[in-house]
């Protein structure tokens, strides 16, 4: 089968976003998804009621539910997908993908079990080398509606960053280019803990100062995350970092915002999950990370706050009192900048 | 390299880089081939002022004279330089080969070697014969031989081993002819090829010269392009990707991408070329010494300066032959083993491959590699590519090293011994501790014992990343560990590591402590050994 389109895998809310970007700019697209009446919808009606209600696809967005039809058809495709069922999906794609295939994914989750990103579990679930991660602010309803907005695409191979600007670069997505995966992965990954506890900031209705605190040294244990895992540190500076950390933490939209101020409305984790049916990735990823901090002995307060919140069933004015609690020490000193 | 291809692939080394170089000058900023042509003069006329007048007359003549053509040089001029400075080069490089010779050479490696090396007393002739077995007995290779083996079918071998000493080259030769596997073509120091007979066995075991003084791109060039051809012609290369030895005794965790990227760029000419075997096959191969020739000289410029030890080292151990014969003797007295072992052969990606040469995925679905490098079923260079696919590579080479790398008693004595010193001195640093050897000069054997056998059930408990145990270290008997270690101390360097006086051992040299125990570094083995997290 020749390849004319380019893939979406995935057709959550920012799949589907993904996917309308692809087909305004002209591409060919292939969406796979998950459930069968969300792939009849597309092709019949040209929209995505369950997960972007408002939206219309352009004619050259199609879906199929054939995971083998989208690796036969599409050259490069994204992987947008929850991290824990990104490796399930990998390996049953892993059967028809080849060396040519480029495979950026969009997933800002780290795998629980293995504190694995998602670029490693491509890698080890597929023969795919040319394997990019797209991070930045980019919260779907408002790229839905078009507004400007800019993002990271990094990825050890040149060739994979051109393509995935190639593609997706418009007039209103400016797709910026790096090649700290690492950095990226990490960048995307953690900030949805620091959105928790910045919903739980906004839920106490407590002030910018606090929140300016809140995410100044989250950024600073993203980085000392990142760190400890390789990636360089200019990358929490730019759209993965700072940029996505920003935009999560601000907007209410965020599904991890949510969780944050429901926490601190007194509502427990079970509660919060039981009304809704998209992923907070920022409840899983607490858990890695805190798990992985424990084993690295890195010190991450802000993540000891967040997992106490959520699984320890600490309340929230403890938590903050803990947190200020603590000693201070001169300010970088973990990154020995 | 045979005879018949020697011309050819000179010929062809020189044009590729000429195309290469005119080609880059079109779209680099102008004076690049001036730029090209000049480095070469600035850095070989300095080498120059350093070498013999009268020896190198006729290469300053050269250099001379490319000097007085480059104040009114045309492109075509800078062309015809750079074309007659690589094959200068080439013409030096390119070694012999002879497949009679090499017949010869290898099956008479330890008796030639004891010849050079022993200044051919007809008294030692003598006993040449025991000399020879007494190598064999020594030498144990193991590891995926037969694997490696069935590949000679399917494409071309590029070996790979960790490097610790000079005689490295020559064991591996004597080992892969000894497990029958074909010779293997290498980059040799200059300065193994000083002595004229070692130069003779040098030169047809297929060695070609390496001058580490010439600093130029464009012999850099000639290094790479001539491995490149000689990998296209199925000739199976030889690199250490460690580029030097290993001055701390360290498995090597950072590797040379140069030498090792021209695999890909082979892969892909051999694909273009529609060769019919254009598969080449990566062999990480670890070597494990008891006692080490260089131990005492390469760790003392490792802590002389780390990060600024010297590249080249003439004046070492090897370059005494009494001292090389000496070694070998005292060696062969001791129960001990040189150990060569072949690791699981990989592709030039770094993917496993099977015994009919197929690259296998992580999950051991066949993959096909010429995917990696083609567009549109059409294969093509790119150097940003393939630099990251030998990054990749020699990720797994790294691997490979760590897991296939085989402890002796030597090594895991001398780590448990500097355990003790560390633990019993916290508030020394290393250089400290290496200088005064800190408030104690020994420890009890009991306490040198229990270490040793903390140290052995951490390793055999570890999940993940581990190296190999030597067989005589498989039964366990601690105490015959540690006698057997203190025993090779105590032969063959000046100072003894260390040494047992009553119930006490006492540390010696700390430094050739530090220097064997580094054969245990990378494991994570101080956390794993304090109970795994902190």
């Amino acid at each position: 089968m020749s390849k004319d389109s380019v893939g979406v895998v995935g057709a959550g809310s920012w799949g589907t976003t993904l996917a309308r970007i692809l087909g305004d700019n002209g591409h060919q697209t292939l969406v796979w998804a998950f459930e069968q009446e969300v792939c009849d919808e597309i092709n019949a009606q040209h929209t995505n009621s369950r997960y972007v209600p408002e939206m219309v696809l352009p004619g050259t967005v199609r879906a199929t539910g054939d995971l083998q039809q989208i690796c036969e058809r599409c050259q490069f495709m994204l992987m947008v997908i929850p991290s824990h069922v990104l490796r399930r999906v990998a390996t049953q794609m892993g059967d028809h993908l080849d060396g040519e295939h480029i495979i950026v994914h969009c997933t800002k989750g780290i795998e629980q079990e293995t504190f694995k990103r998602m670029s490693e579990v491509l890698r080890e679930e597929t023969c795919v080398r040319k394997i990019g991660v797209l991070c930045g602010p980019n919260l779907a309803r408002e790229l839905a509606a078009r507004q400007p907005a800019g993002t990271l695409v990094a990825s050890k191979f040149d060739e994979v960053v051109r393509a995935a600007q190639h593609y997706l670069h418009n007039s209103y997505f400016r797709v910026y280019g790096g090649s700290d995966v690492v950095g990226a992965e990490v960048g995307g990954a953690f900030k949805n803990i620091v959105a928790v506890a910045a919903g739980v900031v906004d839920g106490l209705k407590l002030g910018d100062n606090t929140k300016a605190l809140l995410l100044t040294r989250g950024l600073s244990e993203m980085a000392r995350y990142g760190a400890s895992l390789g990636a360089d540190l200019l990358t929490f500076g730019g759209m993965a970092g700072i940029g996505d950390l920003m935009a999560t933490c601000a907007s209410p939209l965020s599904r991890n915002h949510q969780v944050g101020e429901r926490l601190a409305r007194g509502e427990t984790l079970q509660q919060i999950q039981e009304g809704m049916f998209m992923v907070a990735e920022g409840v899983k990823t607490t858990r890695s990370v805190q798990a992985y901090a424990i084993y690295r002995g890195l010190e991450l307060p802000i993540v000891h706050a967040a997992h106490a919140l959520l699984y320890d069933g600490t309340g929230v004015q403890a938590a903050i009192e803990e947190l200020m609690a603590r000693d201070v020490a001169r300010e970088f000193v973990e990154l020995r900048l | 390299m045979r005879p018949e291809d020697r011309e050819r692939t000179k010929v062809e080394v020189v044009s590729r880089i000429v195309q290469e170089h005119v080609e880059r000058a079109r779209t680099a900023p102008e004076g690049y081939l001036e730029t090209l042509v000049n480095d070469t003069l600035y850095h070989e006329r300095q080498r120059l002022e350093r070498e013999d007048r009268r020896r190198a007359r006729d290469q300053i003549g050269f250099y001379d004279e490319a000097l007085r053509r480059m104040s009114h040089a045309s492109d075509r001029d800078l062309r015809d330089l750079v074309e007659q400075m690589s094959r200068r080069f080439v013409d030096e490089v390119v070694g012999n080969f002879d497949e009679r010779v090499y017949r010869f050479a290898t099956s008479m490696i330890p008796t030639g070697l004891w010849a050079l090396l022993n200044a051919m007393s007809p008294r030692r002739l003598l006993s040449l014969e025991g000399m020879r077995n007494g190598l064999a007995n020594h030498l144990l290779v193991q590891g995926e031989v037969d694997h490696v083996r069935s590949l000679l079918d399917h494409g071309t071998l590029v070996v790979v081993p960790t490097h610790l000493s000079n005689l490295d080259s020559i064991i591996l030769g004597y080992a892969t002819y000894l497990v029958g596997l074909p010779p293997l073509t290498y980059g040799a120091g200059l300065n193994l090829f000083t002595n004229p007979l070692v130069s003779f066995f040098m030169r047809n075991l297929g060695a070609y010269k390496v001058d580490r003084k010439k600093k130029c791109t464009l012999y850099k060039d000639v290094l790479k392009q001539y491995a490149t051809c000689s990998m296209e012609l199925g000739y199976h290369n030889l690199f250490f990707p460690g580029g030097t030895r290993s001055r701390s005794g360290e498995v090597e965790r950072k590797l040379k991408k140069g030498l090792l990227g021209t695999s890909v760029a082979a892969y892909v000419n051999n694909l273009q070329a529609r060769r019919a075997k254009p598969n080449l096959y990566v062999v990480p191969c670890t070597l494990s010494y008891l006692l080490v020739l260089e131990g005492e000289t390469l760790i003392d410029d490792h802590l002389k300066e780390v990060g600024k030890s010297r590249y080249i080292i003439e004046d070492d151990e090897f370059s005494r032959p009494r001292q090389v014969y000496n070694f070998f003797s005292k060696l062969m007295s001791l129960d001990a083993k040189i150990v060569v072992t072949y690791s699981a052969p990989l592709d030039i990606f770094g993917n496993h491959v099977d015994r009919e040469g197929r690259s296998l995925d992580r999950r051991g679905r066949v993959v096909d590699t010429a995917r990696y490098v083609t567009r549109e079923g059409r294969p093509y260079h790119d150097a940003q590519r393939d630099a990251e696919y030998t990054r990749e590579l020699s990720l797994a080479i790294v691997q490979s090293f760590l897991q296939d790398n085989v402890i002796l008693s030597t090594h895991l004595v001398a780590f448990s011994l500097f355990n003790l010193l560390r633990r019993q001195n916290p508030e020394l640093d290393l250089y400290r501790l290496l200088r005064t050897g800190g408030v104690v000069d020994s420890f009890p054997m009991e306490s040198l014992h229990q270490e040793l056998d903390h140290v052995l059930h951490t390793l055999r408990n570890t999940e993940g990343e581990r190296p190999r145990l030597d067989r005589l270290l498989e039964g366990g008997d601690t105490q015959a560990m540690v006698a057997d270690a203190l025993r090779a101390f105590g032969l063959y360097h000046t100072r003894p590591a260390a040494t047992r006086r009553g119930d006490r051992v006492f540390h010696e040299d700390r430094n050739l402590l530090l220097y064997y125990s580094n054969r245990l570094r990378g494991y994570d083995l101080g956390r794993r050994m304090n109970g795994g997290a902190r």
